[in-house]
């Protein structure tokens, strides 16, 4: 209703207040954390820091890229992350003795895009709320990966891919480049791209959508079942590096990947959003949790300061989008 | 005609899914164990089902104004840490009203974000969540405390009036309530009326804020009394208590009929959603089931019960929840704007 003439709007609004806040509020707040950071502690601002703060955080954010999906479809959350990374991790090191590593991990990524799969049926096809049923299969998917095991922790064996996985290419780790690359892939996708353009109809205006012959079910069973490849590919990377895997590995990692797009940005109602945005907000969120750490807050915090920010940021951009609607 | 039967027999599996489900769980678990079909497996399934019953049924009135709160399970760690706490300060009585008190108040919290600085349900409770998730860690330093006077909070899980515990006495008058309050008084038919279009009903003359308000401040007074009965019947206040109990509270809802579309739902539903799940897991501890296998069992019904409902009821007409909150907050909607 409203959306349907929003565009003609919001071509004229490229100067209000509102439309500044969120082109600029990212790298504004990127540049006030370095600032912050430089001040607060001589080893915020060394290479090293920095490649370690984004080589923790770039697992979590493979899976805040698909997660931009996800909302900008529509599709509000997918809680069954930590189910999909536990799979993708305990797979892999549970077949890598019989299979060899590489299969094994294959076979993780798989298995992981099938509870994927599921979701997107369940939500693209039968039209579930996407809450409910992430929330029951990745209840599900988390009790069968701990049926898998028995409950305890699976251990790597030393390999090639695993040594791969941990070391550096030109100085910056591969965790680091596979979070780029994939970036670089889905950033044009949401953007340039039919798919994109589908994702940002459906999210928008469902029912106009449909009438404008987007193939609504696919795409926004795509979006899940992106996101579940990529929480299993986080999974898989995870397990390779840590050398072992628990069935709690993503525990949280929901709750990281939606901060990390809200704080970036995209709507929550969808119809709009970023994979760029998100990549700011990840960089936002790994920046406040190193912050947190050199500044001698107890850990425990981390999850206080991110709340906070998700409050004030979504906050202020909803105060200013209803400023702007009432212009 | 064989099409027809088939639909009508969906549609009434869906209609009794819970008498069905307690039938099924008493034939499985009297099959399977000598002495499951008695009064004091009755007393306990009842007893151990109390806190998710709290927590789910402070979640009813929520989704039926068409919002969730996410936040129940961190406002009952803070419940129960602060009774916990407060105990050798102020009391035994006092310290559980204040846990209840931080429970409102949290509740609150949640109100003031999405009725006045319109954030959207779902982000503004995961914010708060991870906020009071993460506080009640600060301020535990992630120990569990134990309580000064553990003798206090045992008799709310004692023998009490035949099937009933005290603690399982008042949710069960609390869901008889609630029910009341919801199909008998104006301002309960009201809440339903916002939740199935929160514009119309402002157009008739309901202060629709007001109920969403309202719901998200009763979520977190229940989510308070069921922390704060958990700690004091257990005799500690462990900072991640709720953590695990959201999502059998939402199921134990959701089981009993209640959509997340808003609009519809009832506390006596809840109740019976509560009952089921509780009587579930009872039947498959008791045969020694590893909880991470109950699990994939919740889920697995979860899943089932909704897509059967969703395939019963059809595929038309139904809103989903981002097109409704549209609906719920006009200048809310965000502007549709092209990505560079």
């Amino acid at each position: 209703m409203n959306q349907l003439v929003a565009p003609a709007k919001s071509l004229d609004k490229s100067k209000t207040p509102g439309a500044l806040f969120s082109t600029l509020s990212i790298p504004i707040a990127i540049l006030v954390l370095v600032v912050i950071g430089s001040i607060a502690s001589p080893s915020f601002l060394t290479v090293n820091n920095l490649t370690n703060v984004l080589n923790a955080n770039s697992a979590v954010g493979l899976i805040a890229l698909g997660m931009t999906f996800v909302m900008v479809t529509g599709g509000l959350a997918d809680l069954s992350v930590p189910a999909n990374v536990a799979m993708g991790a305990l797979v892999t090191l549970g077949a890598q003795e019989t299979m060899g590593t590489a299969p094994a991990a294959l076979m993780g990524l798989l298995v992981a895009s099938m509870g994927g799969v599921v979701n997107g049926l369940l939500i693209g096809y039968l039209r579930i709320n996407p809450i409910i049923a992430t929330l029951g299969t990745g209840s599900v998917l988390l009790g069968l990966s701990q049926l898998l095991v028995g409950g305890g922790i699976v251990y790597a064996q030393p390999s090639a891919l695993s040594t791969f996985v941990k070391s550096s290419i030109l100085g910056i780790p591969v965790f680091i480049w596979i979070f780029i690359f994939v970036a670089l892939i889905l950033h044009p996708l949401l953007a340039r791209t039919s798919f994109g353009r589908w994702s940002l109809a459906v999210g928008g205006n469902y029912q106009a959508a449909q009438a404008s012959a987007v193939p609504v079910r696919f795409t926004k069973a795509a979006a899940f079942a992106m996101t579940g490849f990529l929480a299993g590919l986080c999974g898989v990377l995870l397990a390779l590096s840590n050398g072992q895997a628990r069935p709690i590995i993503g525990t949280g990692y929901e709750f990281v990947a939606i901060t990390a797009v809200v704080i970036g940005g995209t709507s929550v109602f969808g119809g709009n959003g970023s994979v760029l945005r998100t990549v700011g907000g990840v960089l936002i969120t790994a920046l406040i949790g190193n912050l947190i750490i050199l500044l001698g807050f107890p850990s425990q915090a981390t999850g206080l300061i991110t709340g906070a920010i998700v409050l004030g940021a979504v906050g202020i951009d909803a105060y200013f989008r209803r400023k702007a609607g009432r212009l | 005609m064989k099409n027809f039967d088939f639909a009508l027999l969906g549609t009434r599996a869906v209609q009794y899914r819970l008498v069905i489900m307690l039938i099924a769980v008493a034939v499985f678990g009297g099959l399977s164990l000598d002495d499951f079909l008695t009064v004091n497996t009755l007393q306990s399934v009842l007893d151990r089902a109390t806190v998710v019953g709290f927590l789910a049924l402070g979640l009813t009135p929520v989704l039926i104004a068409g919002q969730i709160d996410l936040s129940i399970g961190s406002i009952m760690s803070m419940a129960g840490i602060t009774t916990i706490f407060m105990q050798p300060v102020i009391g035994n009585v006092p310290a559980a009203a204040a846990g209840v008190a931080v429970g409102i108040l949290i509740g609150a919290v949640n109100a003031l974000m999405v009725v006045v600085f319109k954030i959207n349900s779902l982000v503004a409770t995961l914010a708060t969540l991870l906020i009071f998730a993460s506080l009640a860690l600060l301020l535990t330093n992630s120990y569990p405390l134990s309580s000064e006077d553990p003798i206090f909070g045992l008799p709310l899980t004692a023998d009490f009036l035949w099937i009933l515990t005290p603690r399982s006495a008042i949710f069960l008058i609390a869901a008889v309530l609630m029910f009341v309050w919801l199909k008998l008084t104006p301002t309960g038919r009201n809440l339903y009326a916002v939740g199935s279009d929160a514009s119309a009903a402002t157009s008739s003359g309901i202060y629709a804020n007001g109920y969403i308000a309202a719901s998200f401040v009763l979520s977190g007074f229940f989510a308070g009394l069921a922390g704060m009965m958990q700690s004091l019947s257990t005799a500690a206040g462990s900072p991640v208590a709720g953590a695990v109990m959201l999502i059998p509270a939402i199921t134990a809802v959701v089981i009993g009929g209640t959509r997340l579309e808003g609009g519809r739902g009832s506390s006596l539903a809840t109740l019976g959603g509560v009952l089921a799940l509780g009587a579930l897991t009872t039947a498959l501890e008791y045969n020694g089931v590893p909880s991470y296998t109950q699990a994939i069992y919740t889920g697995l019904l979860l899943i089932l019960l909704i897509s059967l409902d969703r395939i019963v009821s059809g595929h038309g007409g139904a809103s989903s929840r981002a097109q409704r909150s549209v609906r719920v907050a006009p200048r809310n909607t965000p502007l549709p704007r092209r990505t560079a």
